[in-house]
């Protein structure tokens, strides 16, 4: 039996690692939308294919007789790659011909894209549900009625190291202060030698790549993945990322957490069909009350 | 009516159609209908087809929306069909029966369960799988006889069938064993992530859980429950039976999980040639890919019984005849469900699922 202690600090830990693929989603939402100001719809998309790269590749890896661990870390490695570049072409095809035309036009560019994407996946891999190639072990470690199972304990730590990683990637390197200075002022960082098209790439890819990091754990948590999961899982990053603050890096980690862990109350709590109701309930709270979310800072209108 | 919309080179046809979730994650579950419907046209062109006419059989995509399944009964109307095999899902059978209804088409749904299909009388209207008051009964007294002591907790995925079918099995388990359960709720069926239900529920520690549902919310059911160390027995109805069930868990959570379902057709003697048939054409045998053959047999038989193309003379026909099948003979009772109930409990052992005998 476990107390209610113990199942408080459960759902707090299943939060936790649900929360922590939404902010890996989130990331790529705010990071784009800090320096084009574009809402990427297709991020959900990207995030779906990169589950579906990842496993295809572990799958192929696994029937060529690679042994399991090489396996797994090479096809998330390649899973990133792969996405980063889907990343990239949606950019270059879909995004840039349209920088400088109407706020709404690339938005509806973005939107094209994600049925483009789902319609692609579902053509090409079929409806049915992809199952991860391996039965990973549903042990975990446990004491005192709490279990964190290997796959949470993986999910919590490979996103802990990826957001200190790009965290020290923007504040330390100089592709770093570029993305920085593009995203205060696009043209002025172009007059100062700054190669915003680049920068943008670059964003575009490291976005996707760490979308396709959560897919690849999400498909190994959950053991499958179809074509229609980008759709809810994008529009929960979404919600994440407008909750710290879009555009604001930190604040899509603690928007993509703090929906996880409030989601996850929730559901425990209140109920399983209340989860999707308090989530963008809250939502709603703080775009009334802090339209800027959580970690983000007004900033005047730009003309 | 008929003479109207069919003409052209198909106007000596008879017009059938076989409806369903033939794309989205259901796609499988349309093909196997699809599939049965196909075979048992093409045994009735081999045989000179249907009042001597050749018999056309028309497909359509539900796409299991409710929506979609009233378009389409619609559609189906305009171009002359006189009889549908169909809906798959009960969402979808009960509005778009409504249409079926007004046009005197015959619907023969192969695989709806929720009671209220044919509860509203409708004459042109039968199902030849069972309902889930009789599978809620079945999986009840299973859980009484087998498990008298079980602590039994009650989940659905809020859908007409899921909802339907938790709430008979609620209704007969507290009726037979004077026991409550110890939780009822529900989960979202698109989503993923069921470990915060399913935390409230560990600290409950029930022995079952019954699940109102299909297949892929199923499988990640008991894949979570495993991984947050949730020893329950996991117990479903029909949408769960499908060996994908046993994939999205992984064969060792998944073990010894009961469901509700028809008997074994590979142990029923009758059916053996008609599933080499299938086999032969289109691969495995999926769950309902006979009782879409069969539904497409009896309204076919009906058809060229009743002498016309007539939907209400032929569902008179089926009201008042008894069919041969590979399932054995079948009637029909006033409503349009078949008299007796076929459900059985299956379980999962080693990886597979296999019928257990009857208690």
């Amino acid at each position: 039996m476990t107390g209610p202690g113990a199942q408080l600090l459960q759902q707090v830990i299943n939060g936790l690692a649900v929360g922590a693929v939404y902010a890996l989603i989130a990331l790529g939402y705010t990071m784009v939308y800090g320096i084009i100001e574009l809402i990427n719809f297709a991020h959900g998309e990207i995030y779906m294919m990169g589950a579906y790269a990842g496993i295809i590749i572990l799958s192929a890896l696994l029937a060529l007789g690679a042994p399991l661990g090489w396996a797994l870390i090479m096809a998330f490695l390649a899973s990133m790659l792969l996405t980063g570049l889907y990343g990239v072409a949606t950019e270059r095809l879909a995004y840039r011909p349209l920088r400088g035309a109407s706020r709404l036009a690339p938005l509806i560019s973005a939107l094209g894209m994600s049925i483009f994407f789902q319609q692609y996946v579902l053509l090409s891999q079929g409806a049915r549900d992809k199952i991860f190639p391996v039965e990973l072990s549903s042990g975990g470690f446990a004491a005192a009625g709490v279990k964190v199972s290997y796959i949470q304990a993986a999910i919590l730590l490979v996103a802990t190291i990826l957001m200190a990683g790009l965290t020290a990637f923007v504040q330390r390197t100089r592709m770093g202060r570029a993305m920085r200075a593009s995203a205060q002022d696009p043209c002025m960082a172009s007059l100062s030698g700054v190669p915003v098209n680049s920068v943008i790439a670059m964003t575009f890819f490291i976005g996707s790549a760490l979308a396709a990091v959560a897919g690849f754990m999400i498909a190994m948590y959950y053991g499958k993945v179809n074509y229609l999961v980008g759709y809810i899982a994008g529009l929960k990053a979404f919600v994440a990322a407008v909750l710290g603050g879009i555009g604001n890096i930190p604040g899509a980690m603690v928007g993509g957490l703090v929906l996880g862990v409030v989601e996850s109350l929730a559901a425990g709590y209140i109920g399983g069909e209340y989860k999707d109701v308090v989530a963008f309930g809250i939502l709603i709270a703080v775009l009334i009350a802090r339209p800027e979310g959580l970690m983000g800072t007004r900033l005047p209108e730009k003309v | 009516m008929a003479g109207m919309s069919a003409c052209g080179a198909a106007g000596r046809s008879v017009r059938v159609a076989v409806v369903g979730p033939m794309t989205g994650e259901q796609a499988k579950q349309g093909k196997d209908m699809a599939d049965g419907a196909r075979l048992a046209v093409a045994e009735w062109n081999a045989k000179g087809g249907v009042l001597g006419r050749p018999v056309e059989l028309l497909m359509g995509d539900d796409a299991q929306d409710p929506k979609q399944a009233n378009s389409l009964a619609n559609k189906m109307w305009t171009r002359g069909v006189v009889l549908v095999v169909g809906h798959y899902n009960s969402s979808c059978t009960i509005p778009a029966s409504e249409i079926y209804n007004l046009r005197h088409m015959v619907m023969i749904t192969p695989a709806s369960t929720n009671p209220k299909v044919t509860d509203r009388g409708y004459k042109t209207l039968f199902r030849i799988c069972g309902r889930d008051d009789q599978q809620g009964m079945v999986g009840a007294r299973y859980v009484v006889r087998a498990m008298p002591n079980a602590k039994v907790a009650v989940l659905h995925d809020k859908t007409t069938y899921g909802q339907g079918l938790a709430d008979e099995f609620l209704k007969n388990y507290e009726q037979m064993s004077s026991r409550k359960v110890v939780y009822y709720g529900a989960i979202v069926k698109e989503d993923q992530d069921y470990s915060a239900v399913l935390t409230s529920l560990k600290a409950l520690d029930p022995d079952l859980l019954y699940f109102g549902g299909l297949y892929p919310q199923a499988g990640l059911l008991v894949r979570q429950m495993r991984q947050l160390g949730l020893k329950a027995t996991l117990m479903a109805g029909d949408g769960t039976y499908d060996p994908e069930f046993i994939r999205i868990a992984g064969a060792n959570n998944a073990e010894g999980s009961l469901l509700t379902f028809m008997p074994d057709q590979e142990k029923i003697p009758g059916a053996q040639a008609v599933i080499s048939n299938y086999r032969k054409r289109f691969g495995e045998v999926g769950p309902y890919s006979l009782y879409s053959y069969e539904a497409m047999n009896i309204g076919l038989a009906a058809l060229s019984k009743a002498g016309a193309l007539d939907g209400l003379k032929a569902a008179a026909v089926i009201h008042a005849s008894s069919f041969d099948t590979v399932f054995g003979p079948i009637r029909f009772d006033a409503k349009g469900d078949v008299l007796e109930s076929p459900y059985v409990v299956w379980r999962v052992e080693s990886g597979r699922l296999v019928q257990i005998p009857r208690q």
